[in-house]
């Protein structure tokens, strides 16, 4: 019997209502147990991301507006309402889903039908036939089945931890060592040509592929310098402030990916030219900078860089980029991931790259001075590598360690508070928030989230008694509640009165024990400006 | 007949009634018990048996107060300065209810909070002709469809079971009046140990006195959390978390059609029941009627309204009867 797109949705449903990993990964690898192999792949393509086999890079351009035609033809509501009804859901596949049950019940679909789907969008490249092939699509599956059809398509299954469970699903689904099938997916990043070789048994012969990004190896936060034992076994190199990106390449093919494993290839030609002088082929682990007078400049001005859709001489003028290297896993027919960090730092010096000074810990003491001296050249901190650690692709490892001070926190008081939407239409939930200037308060910035409902419910009471006045949704209050806010920089504004504000403020935490008096003053964000700046 | 709206609730002055207000005023309909509808002291207040006894349960009163408290069931009418009103029952929790008011030859229903499906506790609600609807629309988005009781049962009862077996604790989160009970209903309905946080259980009794069966169930105590389910009210999830007991939590709720529910309720299984009705309830209540007017008062009010016009219906969204202050009942 062939598996369908029904079975499909019903078990990740299954997987969506428990919280526990190890019923995550049984769930899932039950019904994977039940599939032939060609529906196996066909699974394990769609819930990586990748429903068309052999599409290689190319995307499968179905994005959200196509979605939203879609979506508005299958279920007759008018785009107004599919925004709406997509703000309150967040999430654009669930939202058609559910608008779907309002119409015809639909038949099962196989998983092969679906996947003749996504190659029929995949091929074709008129919009408007995509969008009425879609509409076909959507209008004769049943409404689960929509939800997750999109899923596959609108890249949601294209998370990390979404690939770990597939992964040990797999293994425990073909009977196969988690090992031996996270290392064959790591090799070669193609899960359907793993998931093939699992049922056969041929895991080992399964080969490293190039021009498919590898996951990223991440640090862990140093919270303590004391924590860091030995000096002598770490290597030390500064934490830039740029794009981590992998550079694949091979006789003047070559592609830059980022850790959201999107393709950035065409932003950066200078990088492209740069790598197609580079003989064999290989995959270098690194930062893409902005770059004036050997030293990075601010993440903003390469964001610049990134918004531009043509890249021309005057561009690449006003903002030249660097790709700066800092690791080697694969090189001409090797994966290198297990190798020791010396030798592949070895090899990647050899490769004639900019590579980002490395050099011996001497002294815990010394932590302080280099970190400041890395500060001093404009980059955000440092980054200590254990002496012979891997490469542990995809993990948050204790052998890289990252020193970096948070970009800031602040104490602020909330001056207003706004009725949310939706299901917290009666709570007040977003919150304009002020530091202390002299007797004052002024406004720096205005944040969402980031308290559990709980609290915003017991807050919404404490605003309520101290409200002051009220505008439609806005309600004024007397700064009395002080909350921490996070957030990644300063900027001016005109917006606000203290002529300042923060950049993606979030909340971390109320602080009932402060008082406004306590709360931080405009000196501090002023200084924190001057910093970015410097 | 002319409705005056305001944060203090909905006015008919021609007959001097207030309906669902949010401070004491002379006379008073109260569609049911929820602390956001009966949070006064007025002078007069009419209501199902039911829903006087709760009110009476979470406002207590002293007798020389003088307040006159006028019972008004099903199906029955009473004579109210010139108009006639009528009691309808409304599904969305034990003694919830709709007024119609008959007044100079127009047909006015308030329906209070309601639900068009089948409740698992109560009377399932009437639908009754009028001229004139006032209907909430807490989920008024075409989103929001929820389950019917059975299969509500279903879920509730197969979810207790599944985590029992594997050794686990099923928490369900409920709010005192209504869901609580429904749940309790619904599990020891199954034949499933169950113990029920106190807030809850003390009404359990006015349910069983109104003909709601229980199967039987124990009071929830903190030191013996193992091989039954558990009701309780949201507030003690966390509490639970930090026993170290293997919790597993469900969101039975109109709000937990949305995945992003469970995030925010901290469940990891959601069902979505409600004692409101969804989208396509509303519209099918509205229509039902053949009110020619209708004023949508709660929840996605401007939204809904706007719907309804589409739908050739004569449908505002008041602008004072917004922004309701709900307390811990958000449904
Ligand atoms: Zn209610």
């Amino acid at each position: 019997m062939s598996a369908t797109m029904d079975g499909l949705a019903g078990v990740l449903e299954r997987v969506a209502n428990t919280s526990s990993r190890k019923r995550k990964v049984g769930l899932l690898a039950e019904w994977m147990r039940g599939l032939g192999e060609a529906d196996l792949v066909r699974a394990v393509r769609f819930l990586s991301g990748e429903p068309v086999a052999g599409a290689g890079d190319r995307k499968l351009s179905v994005g959200h507006a196509v979605v939203r035609e879609a979506a508005v033809a299958v279920t007759g509501v008018s785009v107004e309402m599919f925004r709406m009804c997509h703000r309150e859901v967040g999430d654009s596949s669930e939202t058609v889903g559910l608008l779907r049950e309002g119409g015809a019940a639909g038949v099962e679909v196989r998983l092969e039908e679906a996947e003749q789907a996504y190659l029929r969008l995949f091929q074709e490249r008129r919009t408007a036939r995509k969008v009425e092939l879609l509409v076909g699509e959507l209008g004769r599956m049943r409404p689960l089945a929509v939800k997750y059809f999109l899923k596959v398509i609108t890249g949601n299954f294209r998370v990390g931890l979404q690939k770990k469970l597939v992964e040990e699903a797999l293994a425990k689904a073909t009977g196969r060592a988690g090992e031996e099938v996270k290392g064959a997916s790591n090799r070669s990043g193609d899960l359907g040509l793993v998931a093939r070789a699992a049922r056969r048994g041929e895991l080992a012969e399964v080969e490293a592929k190039l021009f498919h990004p590898l996951e990223f190896m991440l640090a862990k936060p140093l919270d303590e310098v004391g924590d860091v034992g030995e000096a002598g076994q770490w290597l030390v190199e500064d934490k830039y402030d740029g794009i981590r990106s992998q550079v694949h390449f091979e006789q003047g093919k070559v592609r830059i990916y980022t850790r959201g494993l999107e393709d950035t290839t065409a932003a950066f030609p200078e990088l492209v030219e740069e790598f197609e002088r580079v003989g064999g082929r290989g995959v270098v682990d690194g930062e893409v900078l902005a770059w004036r007078d050997e030293r990075a400049l601010n993440f903003t001005v390469l964001q610049q860089r990134l918004a531009r859709k043509k890249v021309d001489a005057g561009v690449r003028e006003s903002v030249p980029v660097v790709f700066v290297a800092y690791d080697l896993l694969y090189r001409d027919g090797e994966l290198l991931l297990d190798r020791a960090i010396g030798e592949r730092r070895g090899r990647l010096e050899e490769m004639g790259l900019r590579v980002s000074p490395q050099r011996r810990l001497g002294a815990v003491g010394e932590i302080e001075e280099l970190f400041a001296a890395a500060r001093g050249r404009g980059n955000e901190g440092l980054l200590l590598k254990r002496e012979g650690s891997v490469y542990q692709a995809g993990k948050r490892s204790g052998d890289w360690l990252k020193v970096k001070r948070a970009y800031g926190t602040l104490d602020v008081v909330v001056t207003a508070a706004e009725q949310g939407s939706g299901r917290r239409a009666t709570m007040l939930s977003d919150y304009t928030f002020a530091v202390r200037q002299g007797e004052r308060f002024v406004n720096v910035g205005k944040a969402y989230s980031g308290l559990t409902d709980e609290e915003i419910r017991e807050l919404t009471k404490v605003f309520r008694g101290i409200a002051r006045e009220r505008y439609g949704r806005v309600t004024v209050v007397e700064p009395r509640v002080v909350l921490e806010v996070a957030f990644d920089g300063v900027q001016k504004s005109p917006r606000h009165k203290s002529g300042y504000a923060l950049r993606f403020p979030r909340i971390v935490r109320w602080r009932r024990d402060k008082s406004a008096e306590e709360a931080d003053g405009i000196e501090r964000v002023e200084e924190l400006y001057a910093r970015s700046l410097a | 007949m002319e409705l005056q709206y305001s944060r203090e609730g909905i006015y008919v002055a021609a007959i001097d009634l207030w309906l669902d207000p949010q401070n004491s005023q002379g006379a008073a309909w109260i569609s049911h018990a929820h602390s956001d509808h009966a949070r006064h002291y007025s002078r007069t207040v009419i209501g199902t048996g039911i829903s006087l006894e709760l009110y009476r349960m979470r406002w207590p009163a002293k007798e020389e107060w003088g307040q006159e408290l006028r019972v008004l069931e099903y199906g029955e009418e009473m004579e109210w300065r010139g108009a006639r009103l009528r009691c309808i029952p409304a599904g969305h929790i034990l003694g919830a209810a709709q007024l119609l008011i008959e007044y100079g030859g127009e047909r006015l229903v308030y329906t209070g909070d309601i639900k068009k499906k089948a409740p698992l506790c109560g009377r399932e609600t009437e639908v009754v002709e009028c001229d004139h609807l006032i209907v909430e629309s807490t989920f008024g988005l075409p989103v929001y469809r929820f389950l019917t009781r059975e299969q509500a049962r279903e879920e509730i009862a197969g979810f207790a079971r599944e985590c029992l077996e594997e050794g686990a604790t099923p928490v369900f989160l409920g709010y005192p009046l209504g869901r609580g009970q429904e749940i309790v209903g619904a599990l020891t309905g199954a034949g499933i140990r169950t113990a029920v946080h106190g807030a809850i259980a003390k009404y359990i009794p006015v349910y069983e006195r109104a003909g709601v069966e229980f199967g039987d169930w124990e009071p929830y105590e903190a030191r013996d959390l193992k091989g039954k389910a558990l009701v309780v009210v949201p507030g003690m999830r966390r509490q639970l978390e930090a026993t170290g007991v293997d919790v597993r939590v469900a969101y039975v709720s109109g709000w937990a059609r949305v995945a992003n529910a469970r995030l925010r309720a901290g469940a990891e299984k959601l069902i979505a029941y409600s004692d409101h009705a969804g989208y396509d309830e509303l519209l099918e209540l509205v229509e039902g009627t053949k009110a020619r007017r209708v004023d949508v008062v709660h929840g996605y009010t401007e939204v809904f309204a706007g719907i309804l016009r589409e739908r050739g219906i004569e449908a505002e969204a008041p602008a004072g009867a917004r922004g309701r202050a709900s307390e811990e009942e958000a449904e």
